[in-house]
C-alpha cells in the first residue's frame, strides 16, 4: 500500500496548504493566460483593430448604373502588430486591399437621382440613398473567392463552387451559407460614399 | 455523517494511488523525492539541484510563451519583443521571468556544482551522473548565450559576433565553424534563424533527455552523503573490521591448540 501524505497534518496545515497552493497556482495560470489571449481582449472585448477606423472615399452615388453592379477598389492601411513598437506605418505595402460591388437595390435607380449627375444632396435624399444602396464585399461568403456580376445571366457568380447570389448581394443558390457581406457605409451631402472596414459591424471578417 | 464522507473519500482516494502506484511506481518515486534524506551539515545545500529543475522547467513554460509574439526574422525581432514589453498583458512579467530566471538559473547551477565538487558527490558510483551535469552546466551555457543574441539589438548582435570570433580561433576548424554560426559569410537573417533553432529546438531538445537520465541516476544512487548511505557504510566497516578481528583471534586459537 502506497502512501503519499506520512506525516500526518493538522486541519490547519491542510487549509494553509490548500491557500498556497491556489495562490501558486494562480499567479502561475492567470497571468499567463492574459498574456496569451492578449490579441483575444484587444479585438473582442476592447473592440480594437489593426485596420485604423476611418472613412475611406470610395466614389460618387452619381457613378452607380442602374440594373448592374459597379466594382470599386479600395485599399485600408494596416496597423501592423509588430512594427514601430505597434504604431501605425506610412509604407506603401501596409495595405489591405479589397474589390466592392455597388449597386442599387433590385438595380433600381433612385428618381431622385434622375437626370443628375452631380450637385448637393439634402439630408432626406441622402436618407433615402442609405436605404438603397448595396455596398458589398466581393468576397464570396462560402471561402472567399471573388464573385463577379454577369449581366447575361443578371447574377454574381463565384467561379469556386458555384455560389449563385442577385444584385443585392442576397443568396440565390450554391455552398455559400449566407448573403455577401456589407460594408458599413456613409453618404456625404456631395454624394461621395464612404466605408470602413467593417462587414455587417465587425472588423475582421474576409 | 461527515464522519462516513471522509472515510469514504480517503477510501477512494487511497484506491486511486494503489492504482496509481501499481501501474506507474509514481507515488514511490514522489515518496522518494520529497522525503530525500540529507545530511544535517550544509542541508539547504542540498536544494541547489531542485531550485535548477524548477528554473529550467520556469525556461521551459515561459519560453513557450514568448513563442506566442517573438518573430525570428530581422525585421521583427526586436520589434516583437518591444511589443510584448509595452503593450502586450503581463508581457513584462512572462519575458521578465524569462530573462531573471535565465541569469539566476546560471548561478545557481554553478553553486549546485561547486556543492557537488566540495561534497565529494562526484565519486563512485556517481561519475556517470557528474559528466551528464557537467554537458548539462555547457548546454545552459550556449542556451543562455544564444537567448542573448535572440533580442537582435546591438548589444546580443555584437555578443553573437564577439562568440563567433571566439569560435572562429578554434584549431583547424575556425574558419568552418565561423561560417557555420553565422549562417553565411556576414551576420543576416540567417544568422538569426540559426540561433533561433538553436535556442528553442535543438538545445532544449538535448537538455530534456540529459535531465532526465541525470534524474534517474540520482535515483538510482540515491543523494550522496545521506544518513543511510553513511550508516550503511559504517556498519559495513564495523562488520569487516570485526570479522577481520575475529578471524585473528581464530588463529591465535588455533595456533594455540
Amino acid at each position: 500500500m502506497a502512501e503519499l501524505q506520512k506525516d500526518p497534518i493538522s486541519r490547519g496545515e491542510f487549509l494553509a496548504m490548500g491557500v498556497m497552493g491556489a495562490l501558486v497556482g494562480g499567479v502561475m495560470i492567470v497571468p499567463s493566460t492574459i498574456f496569451v489571449l492578449d490579441p483575444t481582449i484587444k479585438t473582442n472585448f476592447l473592440g480594437q483593430s489593426d485596420v485604423p477606423e476611418e472613412w475611406i472615399e470610395v466614389g460618387s452615388v452619381f457613378e452607380i448604373p442602374a440594373n448592374s453592379p459597379r466594382e470599386y477598389r479600395v485599399e485600408f492601411p494596416q496597423r501592423q502588430t509588430f512594427t514601430d513598437g505597434g504604431k501605425e506605418t506610412p509604407s506603401e505595402a501596409k495595405h489591405i486591399v479589397n474589390a466592392l460591388l455597388v449597386s442599387w437595390r433590385e438595380g433600381e435607380r433612385p428618381e431622385i437621382l434622375e437626370g443628375r449627375s452631380s450637385g448637393n444632396l439634402s439630408e432626406e435624399e441622402i436618407e433615402e440613398l442609405t436605404q438603397k444602396l448595396n455596398v458589398l464585399s466581393n468576397h464570396c461568403t462560402h471561402l472567399g473567392c471573388p464573385v463577379r456580376w454577369f449581366p447575361d445571366k443578371g447574377e454574381m457568380l463565384c467561379p469556386c463552387h458555384g455560389g449563385i447570389y442577385d444584385i443585392n448581394g442576397g443568396y440565390m443558390g450554391g455552398p455559400p451559407p449566407r448573403n455577401l457581406y456589407t460594408y458599413n457605409f456613409e453618404i456625404g451631402e456631395d454624394g461621395a460614399f464612404y466605408v470602413k472596414h467593417e462587414f455587417d459591424g465587425k472588423p475582421w471578417v474576409v | 455523517m461527515l464522519g462516513r464522507i471522509k472515510d469514504r473519500s480517503l477510501e477512494v482516494g487511497q484506491t486511486v494511488v494503489d492504482w496509481t502506484e501499481d501501474r506507474t511506481g509514481i507515488v514511490t518515486m514522489i515518496e522518494h523525492f520529497l522525503y530525500e534524506p540529507v545530511p544535517k551539515r550544509g542541508k539547504w545545500l542540498y536544494t541547489l539541484g531542485s531550485a535548477t529543475l524548477f528554473l529550467i522547467t520556469l525556461q521551459f513554460l515561459t519560453g513557450i510563451l514568448l513563442l506566442f509574439y517573438y518573430v525570428p526574422t530581422t525585421d521583427h525581432a526586436w520589434n516583437s519583443i518591444y511589443y510584448m514589453m509595452n503593450d502586450v498583458y503581463m508581457g513584462w512579467l512572462v519575458r521578465g521571468i524569462h530573462f531573471w530566471s535565465a541569469n539566476i538559473l546560471v548561478v545557481v547551477i554553478g553553486l549546485h556544482m561547486l556543492r557537488t565538487f566540495f561534497s565529494g558527490a562526484y565519486k563512485a558510483p556517481r561519475e556517470i551522473n557528474w559528466v551528464i551535469g557537467v554537458v548539462l552546466i555547457l548546454l545552459v551555457t550556449v542556451l543562455a548565450f544564444t537567448g542573448y543574441a535572440l533580442r537582435w539589438d546591438a548589444e546580443g548582435f555584437w555578443a553573437w559576433e564577439v562568440g563567433v570570433k571566439i569560435g572562429s580561433y578554434s584549431p583547424f576548424v575556425g574558419d568552418y565553424m565561423a561560417t557555420f554560426l553565422l549562417g553565411g559569410d556576414t551576420a543576416g537573417p540567417a544568422t538569426l534563424s540559426r540561433v533561433f533553432a538553436l535556442h528553442v529546438w535543438l538545445l532544449p531538445a538535448a537538455l530534456a533527455p540529459l535531465i532526465g537520465i541525470h534524474l534517474y541516476l540520482l535515483r538510482r544512487h540515491g543523494e550522496f552523503g545521506s544518513e543511510f548511505e553513511y550508516s550503511k557504510r559504517l556498519s559495513e566497516l564495523r562488520q569487516r573490521q570485526q570479522v577481520e578481528e575475529y578471524s585473528i583471534y581464530e588463529d591465535e586459537e588455533g595456533s594455540r591448540e
